[in-house]
């Protein structure tokens, strides 16, 4: 099956005349994601295109990237499996909307790798980040830093996301360990830059006292409201985007916090489909990347955030942009953003 | 024949640029085929019923762009009502979450008609309205579906007098569509009723005086919008097996394919084959956007382009048929 998939496949780079010289680079990846014009998912994108090039083992890359639901990524994915792809790496719409897709794709001999987010399908692969643990630890040090008492803003993501669900879960685990730390608002982001700096701006000219901000990685916007409405700073949880972690070593006054959510997980997903097709089986079929939290209350945390920032990147980008052990590509050629063959 | 063939021009042609568009993905993917149809109409169904219940607001002379919210409520009501129950209450989730679609439509009517505001505005506002209830039902996607309602879209039709050389070429999700479909558009074009809403849609006043009572007409009319988005809503759970509460690209593309399909945005004129063809057409075209493994960031801008060509080259075709 996988063969007369394989020959469909060369059939239509030929039609295109994309055939491709270099014999070793034989295998042809499927991309699915379901949300465009996001910096952490372009980056998500770009760390894929890099490692499928820095492998020097993938002919082409097939994606299917725009914004849609489940029953849209459905459709992609039985676009892709019908385009005879040898592997798919998906970012799942949600953790169980898409199985009967991704099934299809694994009884036609298809590797499948979900990243960032868990699916809960037996047949596939998952490298997924954290996303209860990325809430959790960085509530628990905000709660920490105002000694356990006060009322924090609660800058959310997108109602009625899976991952939005998943960090609640984090973030209300934190809230039960510290009693005596209260909501002063709850506001879904939507991860839209331009929404969370408007709605903590509405907070702030109410003039009703909070004492620290955590954010669902829309974050380095929330320090410039302060900044540029001459606010006292409380102190802010973010995500380890290149913008934020910059404010956080040079802004002053601002104690703060970055919590790793690697968009480079993607390269990484592509990285385990490679050697799937290798024919390398990983010793467990979902692998959880945990979040680590750079701090700049010590001096510890602020050497971390020292080595860690990269005024180079888009300030959406998280810094994060490989992840050891498992991408093979350059810096240089993360920033590129060019897949094999373009 | 001739005559009939002229009266439907925009259809046939619709029906041609499916064609060579299907010819044209067997030429790029030779292994195209059941599997490929298959997918293809299951992607579908969702734009096919958002696009219907776009079609008979648009006639009525309406437009709602809540549509893609009350597929949302829809579908969150269906997979709460579905998870973990048994497989026969699924018979009575059904019309249960048909007669909630109705529901929905008929408010959005009622207020366009008591308040007098636009229905662009009504509309705009009950989206979000709808959203919230949809979050409210589910915080974040989950709930279940029975197994025999996923099962209605998934592989080709059994029918012991046909052969398998034959049935294996007709989804059952196809069946599912074209029936749910005619179920209540053949009724509503053969009666006074269907006559009203293409008459108020045309012109209100000129059907006020013609005894049509237009404010019922156009509540009515909502209301079969909010059924079939209620359709569309059960079509997303079984094709997911749950419930999301953020609606999906449904709203826009359903006004696209009411223009594409021949529909005038100013109501009166039209029928629900041409959008539900091309429902089809704008699929097919995504996927072979994706067999040819095109850019996805110009994906968007090849399917706008090819929408506006077509409905200018319909718009040039009819010009020229009128000066002739």
């Amino acid at each position: 099956m996988k063969k007369t998939l394989l020959k469909g496949a060369l059939l239509g780079a030929m039609t295109l005349g994309f055939m491709s010289t270099a014999m070793a680079a034989d295998y042809t990846i499927g991309i699915s994601n379901t949300v465009q014009g996001n910096g952490w998912r372009e980056e998500m994108v770009c760390a894929m295109k890099a490692e499928a090039l820095a492998s020097g083992k993938v002919k082409s890359l097939n994606i299917a990237h725009r914004n849609t639901d489940a029953a849209g990524q459905i459709e992609d994915i039985n676009n892709l499996i019908q385009a005879g792809v040898d592997a798919i790496v998906v970012n799942p719409s949600n953790p169980d909307g898409i199985k009967s897709a991704l099934k299809a794709a694994t009884d036609k001999g298809i590797v499948v790798v979900a990243v960032d987010q868990m699916v809960n399908e037996e047949s596939a692969y998952v490298l997924s980040n954290n996303q209860e643990q990325y809430a959790y630890l960085g509530a628990k040090w905000l709660f920490e830093q105002i000694d356990g008492k006060g009322s924090v803003v609660y800058m959310r993501g997108a109602a009625g996301a899976s991952a939005d669900d998943d960090r609640d879960k984090g973030f209300k685990k934190a809230m039960a360990e510290f009693p005596d730390v209260s909501i002063a608002l709850e506001v879904f982001t939507g991860w839209q830059q331009d929404q969370g700096k408007q709605q903590i701006l509405d907070y702030i000219s109410t003039g009703i006292p909070f004492d620290g901000v955590w954010t669902s990685g829309i974050d380095n916007v929330i320090v410039d409201a302060f900044v540029e409405s001459d606010t006292p700073l409380v102190p802010i949880v973010g995500a380890d985007n290149a913008g934020f972690v910059g404010q956080l070593n040079s802004v002053e006054g601002l104690t703060g916090a970055a919590v790793t959510n690697p968009g480079s997980v993607g390269g990484a997903g592509v990285a385990l489909a490679i050697r799937l097709l290798d024919g390398e089986k990983p010793a467990d079929r979902v692998v959880l990347v945990d979040p680590e939290l750079w701090e700049n209350a010590t001096d510890a945390g602020k050497a971390n955030l020292q080595s860690a920032a990269d005024p180079s990147l888009d300030p959406e980008w998280p810094v994060s942009i490989m992840i050891p052990n498992w991408t093979n590509y350059t810096k240089e050629q993360i920033i590129a953003c060019k897949g094999p063959g373009e | 024949m001739l005559r009939f063939l002229r009266k439907h021009y925009w259809t046939f042609g619709l029906l041609l640029i499916l064609m060579s568009l299907l010819v044209f993905t067997r030429v790029i993917q030779p292994n195209f085929g059941t599997f490929g149809l298959e997918a293809l109409t299951r992607a579908a169904l969702p734009f096919a019923f958002a696009t219907a219940a776009q079609v008979i607001v648009v006639i009525a002379g309406g437009i709602d762009l809540s549509i893609a919210s009350m597929m949302a409520v829809t579908s969150v009501t269906a997979a709460v009502l579905m998870d973990g129950a048994s497989e026969q209450f699924a018979f009575v989730v059904i019309p249960i979450v048909l007669l909630v679609g109705a529901t929905l439509g008929a408010i959005n009517g009622v207020l366009i008609v008591i308040t007098r505001v636009p229905d662009i505005v009504v509309t705009l506002a009950m989206l979000f309205v709808w959203e919230g209830v949809a979050l409210m039902i589910l915080n974040a996607p989950g709930g279940g579906s029975a197994q025999w309602v996923q099962g209605l879209l998934i592989g080709p039709i059994l029918l012991e007098f046909l052969p398998e050389a034959v049935t294996q070429w007709v989804p059952k999700a196809f069946i599912v569509l074209v029936v749910s479909l005619c179920v209540v558009w053949i009724p509503l074009r053969r009666s006074n009723f269907g006559l009203s809403v293409y008459a108020i849609g045309s012109s209100d006043m000129a059907a006020f005086r013609s005894g049509v009572n237009v404010n019922r007409t156009k509540i009515a009319a909502y209301a079969i919008g909010g059924l079939f988005a209620a359709m569309g809503g059960l079509v997303l759970t079984a094709s997911t097996g749950i419930g999301a509460p953020i609606p999906g690209p449904y709203l826009l593309a359903s006004v696209a394919a009411v223009v594409l399909g021949g529909v005038i945005l100013g109501g009166g004129i039209g029928g629900l084959l041409g959008p539900i063809i091309a429902v089809l057409i704008l699929r097919l075209i995504r996927t072979d956007l994706t067999l040819l493994s095109v850019d996805p960031n110009i994906t968007t801008i090849v399917e706008g382009t090819i929408m506006v060509i077509v409905v200018m080259a319909g718009g040039f075709m009819a010009s020229r048929r009128k000066t002739k």
